[in-house]
């Protein structure tokens, strides 16, 4: 559903759509519903002529199925909202599924550097790829990031993936995605680092790994 | 319609106007309003401030700033991973992306008076670097008061550990290597003569003797 608004692009980004769907469904069918019964409620016992208001205590046991019924309804709601996040949160943070590569990246004020493995697919060797502001993926395949900071901390945001994590400096923080669908993507910074904040968005680039062979192979005739 | 209700209406579109094309404003106003951004680094004076890497800049030459913006704008600065404080002023310099913007601040800190620059504790030998120095000379000037001709920046009222810093730069390819800048490549040739730091802090020493 959200998929309309931001492209899904990762694996993450599914699971954490189905999540907002859950929400979405779960509240919006029984928002409805309360607020039809309101209406109805409204419009049934309008005002008519001879007939006067009375107090309701909300005391007889019928009044009170009113508020009982509703409450455990919610319960059971939030029950089943509370495992499906459960869930999610599990699919996307706490399991890693295995890497097929692992990139890094580096935050400063006010520019992201990112450290592609280059084509033998390993980080800290010879090949490896760094560039300013402009990340590449290969599409279905499985990345382990390394995320640091130079300086303050800043938070490495990509809706497409709905990933938003904080890079913390001193720490390297691991986490992971999957690319899933081919195009250009925004990054930005989402934690106020500075004056420049606002300047510090990038740029993700997700490719066949043809294209990405190729885009490594410019970038070594360049001379790195 | 009376005269006090016209007038406001006026102002109204003069403001607009303004504020649509700063052009039509005064560049030294604009350029003031824009200083703003840049003063957090830079100093009020365009001092510089060597806790945020930030160099002096107020009264270099108009053309020079501009230049210079230019290039961090098209990625002719800033561009390398490394260069950390050129990164940093990357995105300030898209701060300045309008028509007439980018010409507006470099008319502004090329109108700040230059204030005596902040000295570090550079320990280079000043009369080992006047001999290296004859090769900056032929385009900076004898005297390091720069050639907007042969597009040498002036040397002279810089702080020492940014002329440092911006060698070093060079040196590595950190600055001068990015595509399509010329001017940039043949300051890279010219610092093949300094063979190492030391080098370089010597001629900094020199550099640092001349009088504004
Ligand atoms: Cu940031």
């Amino acid at each position: 559903m959200l998929s309309w608004l931001v492209p899904q692009a990762s694996t993450s980004a599914r699971d954490i759509d189905w999540l907002f769907a859950l929400i979405l469904v779960t509240v919006g069918f029984w928002f409805v519903v309360a607020q039809a019964a309101l209406f109805t409620f409204i419009f049934r016992f309008r005002r008519r002529p001879g007939v006067a208001a009375s107090y309701i205590s909300g005391e007889r046991k019928e009044e009170k199925r009113w508020i009982s019924r509703p409450h455990a309804l919610v319960i059971v709601c939030d029950v089943v909202l509370i495992v499906g996040a459960l869930l999610t949160w599990k699919a996307v943070k706490q399991d890693l599924p295995p890497a097929d590569e692992r990139i890094r990246i580096v935050a400063q004020q006010w520019a992201w550097v990112f450290v592609h493995p280059g084509p033998d697919g390993k980080l800290d060797t010879e090949d490896d790829v760094r560039t300013v502001n402009d990340l590449r993926l290969k599409i279905d395949t499985t990345y382990h990031f390394e995320l640091t900071s130079r300086d303050v901390v800043h938070s490495f945001s990509v809706p497409a993936f709905r990933l938003k994590q904080d890079a913390v400096p001193g720490r390297i923080v691991t986490g992971w995605f999957r690319p899933t669908r081919l195009g250009t993507y925004d990054i930005q910074c989402a934690e106020i680092c500075g004056i420049g904040h606002a300047l510090m968005p990038a740029r993700l680039t997700i490719e066949t790994p043809a294209e990405h062979a190729a885009w490594y192979a410019s970038r070594s005739a360049q001379g790195g | 319609m009376g005269v006090v209700a016209a007038l406001r209406w006026v102002l109204l579109a003069a403001f607009v106007v303004c504020v649509k094309f700063p052009a039509f404003a005064d560049p030294l106003a604009r350029g003031r309003e824009l200083y703003v951004l840049c003063s957090s680094c830079h100093g009020e004076h365009g001092q510089g401030d060597r806790q945020r890497f930030a160099p002096a800049i107020g009264g270099l030459p108009q053309w020079y700033v501009e230049t210079q913006l230019r290039k961090f704008l098209a990625g002719e600065r800033g561009y390398h991973p490394d260069d950390t404080t050129g990164l940093q002023m990357r995105p300030m310099a898209q701060a300045v992306y309008r028509d007439g913007d980018l010409q507006a601040v470099a008319t502004y800190v090329a109108s700040l008076r230059p204030l005596p620059a902040q000295r570090s504790q550079n320990t280079g030998n000043a009369s080992r670097g006047q001999t290296l120095y004859a090769t900056c000379a032929a385009c900076h000037g004898a005297d390091g008061k720069g050639n907007e001709a042969l597009k040498a920046p002036k040397l002279v009222g810089q702080a020492d550990w940014y002329l440092i810093d911006q060698l070093k730069k060079f040196r590595s390819g950190q600055r001068g290597a990015g595509p399509g800048d010329a001017t940039g490549a043949q300051m890279r040739a010219m610092v093949n003569v300094l063979p190492d730091d030391n080098a370089i802090a010597d001629v900094v020493a020199y550099i640092t003797t001349l009088q504004p």
